[in-house]
């Protein structure tokens, strides 16, 4: 099992590659690194919302509500800092409306027991009502100098936005939970058997409510990159935003059943994603084609793998290692 | 007596009763509202969704599910706007929605009844590139009430007997739909497919087929109520429908079509998308912001999925030491 | 016993020189069967043997790559389902699979609905059903959904839905594994009226005394080939044995010299509503200690209850003076308590995960430092273990799900073995293990009591608790209904406990 996303990692890191190749080709604007910066800038607020979405779908659960997260947060960012407090305050309160968001869905899920493919669909739309709730129709636009800055600049010197020292500490943290730590096993092991999971003593329930509180809380994160970045603080932002992670999850090799995927699968599937809507802009197709290009993707994301496993369970193509072991009995013991 | 025991026992009656409760609120809040101006209007708001919660029946109970509605009915309320507008008349937009619609459907559903890849995922998928391309293809323009075909525009009007004419097509969709769901033998596969899908697989049902065949009829569906679609608004353009899926499998899911499939009823689906129509305009009777309306969507979904979790968790199974309720 | 006529020529199904391989792996080499009318055929074999991937071509979930199978001698369409079903085949298999959501009505007739001018005819459905149920002796209300109803009359539905098809031969899969005894009556009562009635049934099981209380013939299978066939009444259980194995099997259960230490673990009065009342005892290091009784006497809930899968309402569970929480499985293992499940596959085993990780998952923070999990840490266990129980495999890294079931079960045990129990639970340990894996296992649990661990044991099968036990706690319906020593036990007072009697004094 981990043979093959191994492979498949290999193959989003291929794409990648081809597809800066190809977006070189596709326009002169955009191999350098202001555009680099510009597309780090882009994809950021996915990339950290996906770091958590790996989490969660590894482990055999989905969270649709993610984007009316961010923009709840940054709702009550805006809805805060116009209250009069301080603006660290406020992001601090973002922060935490991120983590209640999340704590919320987990409770529905691991204390209720509810689908959580229904009721994200639920809170999805319950959290963006309260977006709208909280600000109304006026968007919060007069945010400090400082943190915009942070939001939208570069370290100085160099083309890296601030944002993404962000992202790389974040991902290097979350890489190094998921594949070297018990915690990373036990995602894997409540995705390949939940029920197996309980009875080796993992903590199941505990488990899947923190990971629900982390995709709550980078979700947060995002929102507060994501008002730094824009400026400002609306009640309507980042709509369809969940489609693109999970499809950006879902094409990096995370497998929507749950127990398979890798995080560097899933940075190099947001990166692509990316790289492709850079190019395809400034080759000057509209917006649109993104549209069209992540809809692909994540038809390919899952066709690929059938297509394989298809040719892997060929009738013949054995591979030499069954042959000397005891009778393989399919299906009973 | 064991007839009405059973219809008592039936999933739709707590949205039905539901439903009641909350007429009966919203009339006491504003009178106004149980007039026949005030079920008139919620008819109307809730055709569209009320028709494309009756095709998503058909996928829902399979344990499958159908994001892409959405995109597909905003795309062909807009084709058949642009085709009349460029001389084809009614029909040939009539025509071209149908096929839209199926081809979307069979292609969905051959991904995931043939090739076996999560409906979830497939028509997430389909969501993206159908908007993708509806929207090239609207390049901005828009569908304007010149543009509308009369028959459409008059269904969109008209009333039979005071109750609007989109609403009537519901509502035969609905009694027809009840009828194959509970007595035609390829929609009893569908129930036991959502059921336990091995099972279903081990007890000689064409599988493959009959979930393909949900999905063309999702889409055939979903195709043609892009004429609702048009006659409801008279007008389209790249943004209409957007989002629509949601509402869709929220009245289901209201209506007591489980998610987990296996059961609910085309019924349910109607009353959960009268419901939650019901619901809006209460909100309104009852003064508050329509900011409101979208979170209390949200929350009244989260309390379907609850409460349906409860009512299957009531009837579960037998202890060694004797069973307990059914 | 109705005689099966046995003349060449009037047979019903015969399946000749069967090969099947998926990948690299022959499920069947040389496999055959032959079926006459009016006869109950047992179909044994260890696992590994080939009779589930024998019966499911004859469902027509597969298609056979060579060979003959013909019925009555016509050539028998394969590879479909449906097309088996109208041949009349009927397959029960070990877990029946109902469509919860349906109506028994519905669910005997699924697929095959009764229609009259084109529209389902419920209530001729119902009519129809509730026959069936009437000529198989059970009160079902063909009205009520599926969805809970008991695993016997499961398998009364999935007769039931065979008899309305009509269906000359019908396949069961070990269908007494979790029946009670009375279930277990019935279900051969119902057997031997479809024999009579000219079906050809074919059972498949472990329990080689229900074996020979039912059946007419038999049929061995042996590493995918059919090895022999023969009249029951002609044969013995050391010779069907010995055709399973190939090999002679002299010491199933080595009992090795007990030394009973002190108290390790006591459970006072412990209660779940609806599984068990007041159980209470104590447990020695060094003691294999048996929890007896039918299927559905409450057993595994009550050794789930110790570990803490589920929650108890009362009582108190300690180990070595140490009070132990409800519900909390991490801290009983922590204070050396493990538990190998009833289900292996289920609940025992990542299948799809590498030998490596399941063997690991126990031992994960011990594995640790400080945050820091490698790899290879993980799989150097994983190989010590595997060399100490001798598990046959390729490679540490392969799915669990390509090993035999005894070579999984000795997965599952190595992990729990790495933990380094003091009290170390089993639940039905040997069920559904090939005859040679069962003594290597019998023979490790004696081993480790033998140096002190706290052993255990439910298990169904009498001369496995007879065998092995130190003590016997009888358990019947969720009631501690006697305690036996092992120089008092003998089947017949083990039954009569386990059955709800008294045994004299």
């Amino acid at each position: 099992m981990s043979r093959f996303s191994f492979s498949w990692d290999k193959g989003v890191g291929l794409f990648l590659i081809i597809a800066v190749v190809l977006g070189s080709m596709l326009s002169d604007n955009f191999a350098n690194t202001s555009n680099l910066s510009f597309v780090l800038r882009d994809v950021t607020e996915f990339a950290i919302i996906a770091l958590a979405m790996t989490f969660l779908i590894i482990s055999g659960e989905i969270d649709l509500s993610v984007a009316s997260t961010l923009n709840l947060s940054s709702a009550s960012l805006g809805f805060l800092y116009r209250a009069g407090l301080p603006f660290e305050a406020a992001i601090i309160g973002g922060l935490l409306v991120g983590l209640a968001c999340g704590l919320f869905n987990g409770y529905l899920v691991t204390r209720l027991g509810l689908p959580s493919l229904a009721v994200t669909i639920g809170t999805l739309a319950l959290y963006r009502g309260l977006s709208f709730a909280l600000l109304g129709n006026e968007p919060v636009n007069q945010l400090p100098e400082f943190w915009i800055s942070l939001g939208y600049g570069r370290i100085p010197g160099t083309f890296i936005p601030w944002s993404t020292i962000l992202l790389v500490v974040l991902a290097a943290i979350a890489w190094f939970i998921l594949h070297n730590t018990r915690y990373g096993r036990w995602t894997f092991a409540i995705g390949v058997n939940a029920e197996a999971a309980k009875f080796s003593g993992i903590p199941v329930q505990r488990t899947k409510l923190a990971l629900f509180a982390m995709t709550g809380l980078m979700s947060g994160v995002a929102g507060v990159v994501y008002t730094l970045r824009f400026a400002s603080a609306s009640p309507d932002g980042a709509v369809g935003y969940e489609l693109s992670i999970i499809a950006a999850v879902l094409f990096g090799g995370v497998s929507i059943a749950g127990g398979v995927g890798t995080l560097w699968g899933v940075l190099a599937a947001v990166l692509s994603l990316g790289v492709i809507r850079s190019a395809l802009q400034l080759a000057g197709f509209t917006a649109n084609s993104l549209l069209i290009v992540s809809g692909g993707l994540l038809l390919i994301s899952v066709i690929a793998p059938k297509i394989t496993e298809g040719l892997r369970n060929r009738p013949g193509a054995g591979s030499k290692k069954n042959t000397k072991k005891t009778i393989r009995e399919v299906g009973n013991e | 007596m064991k007839a009405l025991k059973n219809l008592v026992k039936a999933r739709e009656v707590p949205v039905f009763v539901a439903l009641v409760l909350v007429v009966t609120v919203a009339g006491i809040a504003n009178p106004s509202f149980i007039s026949a101006i005030g079920a008139r209007d919620i008819l109307l708001g809730v055709a569209i969704v009320a028709i494309l919660a009756v095709g998503q029946t058909f996928v829902i109970v399979m344990r499958h599910i159908d994001l892409s509605v959405g995109s597909l009915i905003g795309f062909t309320s807009f084709l058949i706007g642009d085709l009349y507008s460029q001389g084809y008349g009614l029909w040939a937009g009539l025509a071209a929605a149908l096929s839209v619609g199926v081809l979307v459907g069979a292609i969905n559903g051959f991904l995931v009844a043939y090739l076996r890849l999560p409906s979830l995922v497939v028509t997430l998928g389909a969501l993206y590139v159908v908007r993708g391309i509806f929207n090239d293809y609207a390049f901005g323009r828009t569908i304007t009430a010149a543009m509308v075909p009369p028959e459409v525009a008059w269904i969109g009007l008209n009333r039979i007997a005071g109750i609007p004419v989109l609403f009537l097509i519901g509502l035969v969709l609905v009694i027809v739909s009840g009828v194959i769901m509970r007595r035609v033998r390829a929609a009893r596969d569908l129930y036991a497919i959502g059921s336990n899908p091995a099972a279903a697989e081990l007890a000689g049902i064409p599988v493959a087929r009959r979930i393909f065949s949900a999905f063309v009829i999702n889409g055939a569906i979903t195709g043609l109520a892009g004429a609702v679609m048009l006659g409801r608004f008279n007008a389209a353009n790249a943004n209409s429908g957007l989002s629509l899926e949601l509402i869709v499998i929220a009245a289901c899911v209201v209506g007591g079509v489980t998610i987990a499939g296996g059961s609910g009823s085309v019924w349910g689906a109607f009353l959960g998308a009268i419901l939650l129509q019901a619901i809006t305009r209460t909100i309104g009777a009852l003064g508050i912001p329509q900011f409101w309306q979208q979170a209390f969507n949200g929350g009244l979904i989260i309390l379907a999925i609850a409460f349906d979790k409860y009512l299957s968790g009531r009837t579960k199974a037998t202890t060694i030491m004797g069973s307990k309720d059914e | 016993m109705a005689r099966s006529s046995s003349s060449a020529g009037n047979s019903v199904l015969e399946m000749t020189h069967v090969a099947k391989a998926f990948g690299g792996v022959h499920a069947l080499v040389d496999a055959g069967l032959i079926l006459y009318p009016g006869e109950v055929h047992a179909l044994l074999g260890e696992n590994g043997a080939g009779k589930s991937t024998l019966l499911k071509t004859l469902a027509g979930v597969h298609r056979a790559d060579a060979g003959v199978i013909t019925l009555r001698g016509q050539d028998f369409l394969q590879g479909s389902t449906r097309d088996s079903i109208d041949q009349g085949i009927a397959v029960i298999y070990q877990e029946p699979s109902l469509f919860p959501d349906l109506s028994l009505a519905e669910n005997v007739f699924v697929g095959r609905q009764i229609v009259s001018n084109g529209l389902v005819n419920w209530a001729a459905m119902e009519k129809a059903s509730q026959g069936l149920f009437e000529r198989l002796g059970v009160s079902l209300d063909p009205h009520a959904k599926a969805r809970g109803i008991s695993i016997a009359d499961q398998q009364i539905v999935e007769i039931a839905k065979a008899l309305s098809t009509d269906a000359k031969i019908i396949v069961m899969d070990e269908p007494t594994a979790a029946l009670s005894s009375q279930e277990v009556d019935r279900l051969f009562t119902v057997v031997r009226n479809l024999r009579d009635q000219g079906s050809a049934v074919v059972f498949v099981s472990h329990r080689l005394d229900e074996v020979f209380a039912l059946c007419d013939r038999m049929t061995v299978m042996r590493d995918g080939s059919t090895v022999g066939t023969s009249l029951i009444s002609e044969t013995s259980d050391s010779e069907v044995v010995r055709m399973m194995v190939g090999r002679e099997v002299s010491e199933l259960f080595p009992k090795l010299e007990p030394h009973i230490g002190d108290v390790v673990l006591q459970v006072k009065g412990m209660s779940l509503e609806g599984q068990f009342s007041d159980i209470s005892f104590d447990v020695h290091a060094g003691e294999i200690f048996a929890l007896a009784g039918l299927v559905g006497s409450g057993r595994s809930e009550v050794i789930r209850a110790i570990f803490g899968i589920d929650r108890y309402d009362e009582g108190v569970v300690t180990i070595n003076g140490t009070k132990l929480p409800p519900g909390k499985p991490a801290v009983s293992m922590d204070n050396g308590i493990a538990l190998v499940p009833e289900d292996r596959r289920q609940q025992g085993l990542f299948m799809a995960s590498s030998i490596a990780r399941n063997v690991a998952v126990t031992m994960l923070k011990k594995l640790s430092s400080w945050l820091l999990l490698r790899r290879k840490n993980e799989e150097s266990t994983a190989a010590q273990w595997a060399t100490t129980l001798q598990l046959k495999f390729a490679a540490i890294g392969d799915p669990v799900e390509r090993l035999s079931g005894g070579n999984q079960q000795k997965v599952v045990l190595s992990k729990w073995l790495a933990t380094e129990p003091k009290v170390l639970i089993v639940d039905e340990p040997t069920r559904g293990i090939d005859v040679g894996t069962k003594a290597e296992v019998h023979k490790l649990l004696s081993q480790k009591a033998q140096q002190g661990m706290a052993v255990i044991m439910v298990s169904s099968e009498l001369p496995e608790v007879m065998g092995m036990a130190d003590r016997i706690f009888v358990m019947r319906e969720g009631e501690h209904r006697g305690t036996l020593t092992r120089a008092e036990a003998s089947p017949e007072k083990i039954i009569t406990l386990a059955t709800g009697g008294v045994i004299a004094a």
